[in-house]
């Protein structure tokens, strides 16, 4: 499904990822960890081709996506569904219209909006705010928008980064048990994050990254 | 969803909504001005154009032949048109209406004193003087008139073309270059709001593009944003022109009195007023997407 081939990625003489290599297969669920700088949200920059890389290739879908068209990323994209660290919600929009948004990026009929917004509001938690703006809702509940607005399409694969990093243990399980329960229904799930306590809790597999350089995988095929 | 996003723009900053539609409002007052003016100016020139302009008043002893020779000659010469024959009776008959108010008058004169004359008009006022010229060497013709002349004589002849030409060329160089200048201020302060907003919406761009969306969906409400900008603008220029215009309207059909330099029934003014917006319109859309595609091309080029 998701492929690093030997991928690196500098900026100028600062080298943010060094000849990374793994694999993610279909249905997966897999932490990403690290300590800040290590190269998380790069790797996710380089999965939506936000960034490309310096050398090596990544292949989502059997595909290299360095080699797609700038008119093609959009369709990578929406194949995607991303959990931004910073929820990168729409300020001037209510939760559904959030929620909404991604629908109509993907050009889905509106009267299927009402439906879709719902249950996926349902399913995070949010029914009772739906009709609120970002800036009325807590830090956990923003990142449930955040989520909300990544899964309303019905992605191949979810990168969440660092979904937990300014939640409380309880909000933080809440969330993780979401990205659990979507993975159990064949959707793979890429996690970044140095919630050690929950990655330790859940046994999944934990793709460990260091200055740039995966240092360890604990279950993957290189 | 792209109109109540592009309304919600707007709504969020509306002193830079004001500041774009007062400066596009007066484009189009301006330019609604404009194009009365030059339709008023083409309806002059044309009901010159279209009057006898020429006359040339012919010998008594003229013989019928000649005369017969000489309007034949000069409807086959593609420089006048609408040649016409007015017998000395019929001058007679123009007089006597023109003069029904005093009868005494049309009593004293004798149908003699009346030559017959050959009426024509001119298809290019620049070329009266050689036509004229042509004409006073014919032996038939005793002399020549022309009625773009009078008050002024013939020997201002050159002068009145000139006047009505230059009066024209002012009217529609004056007027397009006005329009071009408030055009281009128009367009660069469109560019600049639009461009605004996209700075504030970096964010939010940014957001959309990583998931997914494509660069139409991103510019949708900024483009629709600016059409609006843009045709209330048209719509406000054009109201205020239209309120100028019927105000100064009946001083000016007063004192052009016969000439209609703008329509006289409501019907047909209305009509030439619609045309005016719609062209406008169709300007002020070209404007906004121009303005604005080239604001977003700027801006996500330089993210």
């Amino acid at each position: 499904m998701v492929e690093f081939k030997k991928v690196s990625k500098n900026f100028g003489s600062i080298k943010a990822l060094s000849d990374v290599s793994f694999k993610v297969d279909k249905g997966e669920f897999v932490f990403i960890i690290g300590p800040s700088g290590a190269g998380k949200t790069t790797l996710m920059r380089l999965l939506l081709r936000d960034y490309t890389p310096s050398s090596g290739e990544v292949i989502f879908d059997g595909k290299d996506i360095a080699t797609l068209k700038k008119s093609e990323i959009p369709d990578l994209r929406q194949k995607i569904g991303v959990v931004f660290q910073n929820f990168r919600l729409l300020p001037e929009r209510t939760v559904r219209e959030n929620v909404e948004v991604s629908l109509a990026v993907l050009g889905v009929a509106k009267q299927e909006w009402d439906q879709k917004v719902n249950d996926i509001l349902k399913m995070v938690g949010l029914q009772d705010r739906a009709e609120l703006f970002p800036s009325q809702l807590s830090g956990g509940e923003l990142q449930r928008v955040s989520l909300a607005r990544a899964l309303v399409t019905n992605p191949k694969v979810v990168f969440a980064d660092e979904p937990t990093g300014n939640l409380d243990w309880e909000t933080a399980e809440a969330i993780v048990g979401l990205l659990v329960k979507i993975s159990k229904e064949g959707k793979t799930v890429i996690v970044s994050s140095h919630n050690k306590t929950i990655m330790d809790k859940l046994g999944k597999r934990v793709i460990e990254l260091k200055a740039g350089k995966l240092v360890s995988d604990s279950g993957g095929k290189k | 969803m792209h109109l109540k996003v592009a309304l919600d723009y707007i709504r969020r900053a509306p002193f830079q909504a004001l500041a774009a539609i007062s400066v596009l409002s007066v484009t189009f007052f301006v330019g609604t001005v404009i194009a009365i003016l030059v339709y008023s100016s083409s309806q002059l020139l044309n009901y010159f154009e279209t009057r006898p302009q020429v006359i040339a008043f012919l010998k008594q002893d003229a013989v019928f032949e000649e005369v017969n020779t000489l309007q034949s000659r000069l409807e086959a010469d593609p420089r006048v048109k609408d040649v016409s024959f007015v017998s000395k009776e019929q001058a007679l008959e123009i007089y006597k209406n023109a003069t029904a108010d005093n009868p005494l008058l049309a009593e004293l004169v004798s149908p003699t004193i009346f030559p017959a004359s050959i009426e024509f008009s001119l298809i290019d006022l620049a070329r009266a003087r050689e036509i004229i010229d042509e004409l006073k060497a014919n032996s038939v013709v005793e002399s020549v008139g022309f009625t773009a002349s009078l008050g002024g004589g013939e020997a201002s002849l050159n002068e009145v073309v000139d006047r009505l030409k230059t009066l024209t060329f002012y009217i529609r160089a004056g007027g397009v270059a006005l329009v071009v200048v408030l055009g281009a201020t128009s367009f660069l302060v469109l560019m600049i709001v639009i461009g605004m907003r996209l700075t504030t919406r970096r964010g939010e761009i940014e957001t959309l593009s990583l998931i997914g969306a494509k660069s139409g969906f991103i510019r949708a409400p900024i483009v629709l944003e600016a059409i609006i900008y843009s045709a209330t603008g048209v719509f406000f220029g054009w109201l205020l022109a239209l309120i100028l215009v019927l105000y100064v309207t009946p001083a000016i059909l007063s004192y052009f009195g016969a000439i209609p330099v703008l329509p006289r029934d409501t019907m047909s003014f209305f009509l030439l007023l619609l045309a005016i917006l719609a062209g406008e319109l169709v300007i002020g859309v070209v404007v906004a997407l121009w303005g604005s595609l080239l604001a977003v091309s700027r801006s996500l080029k330089s993210k």
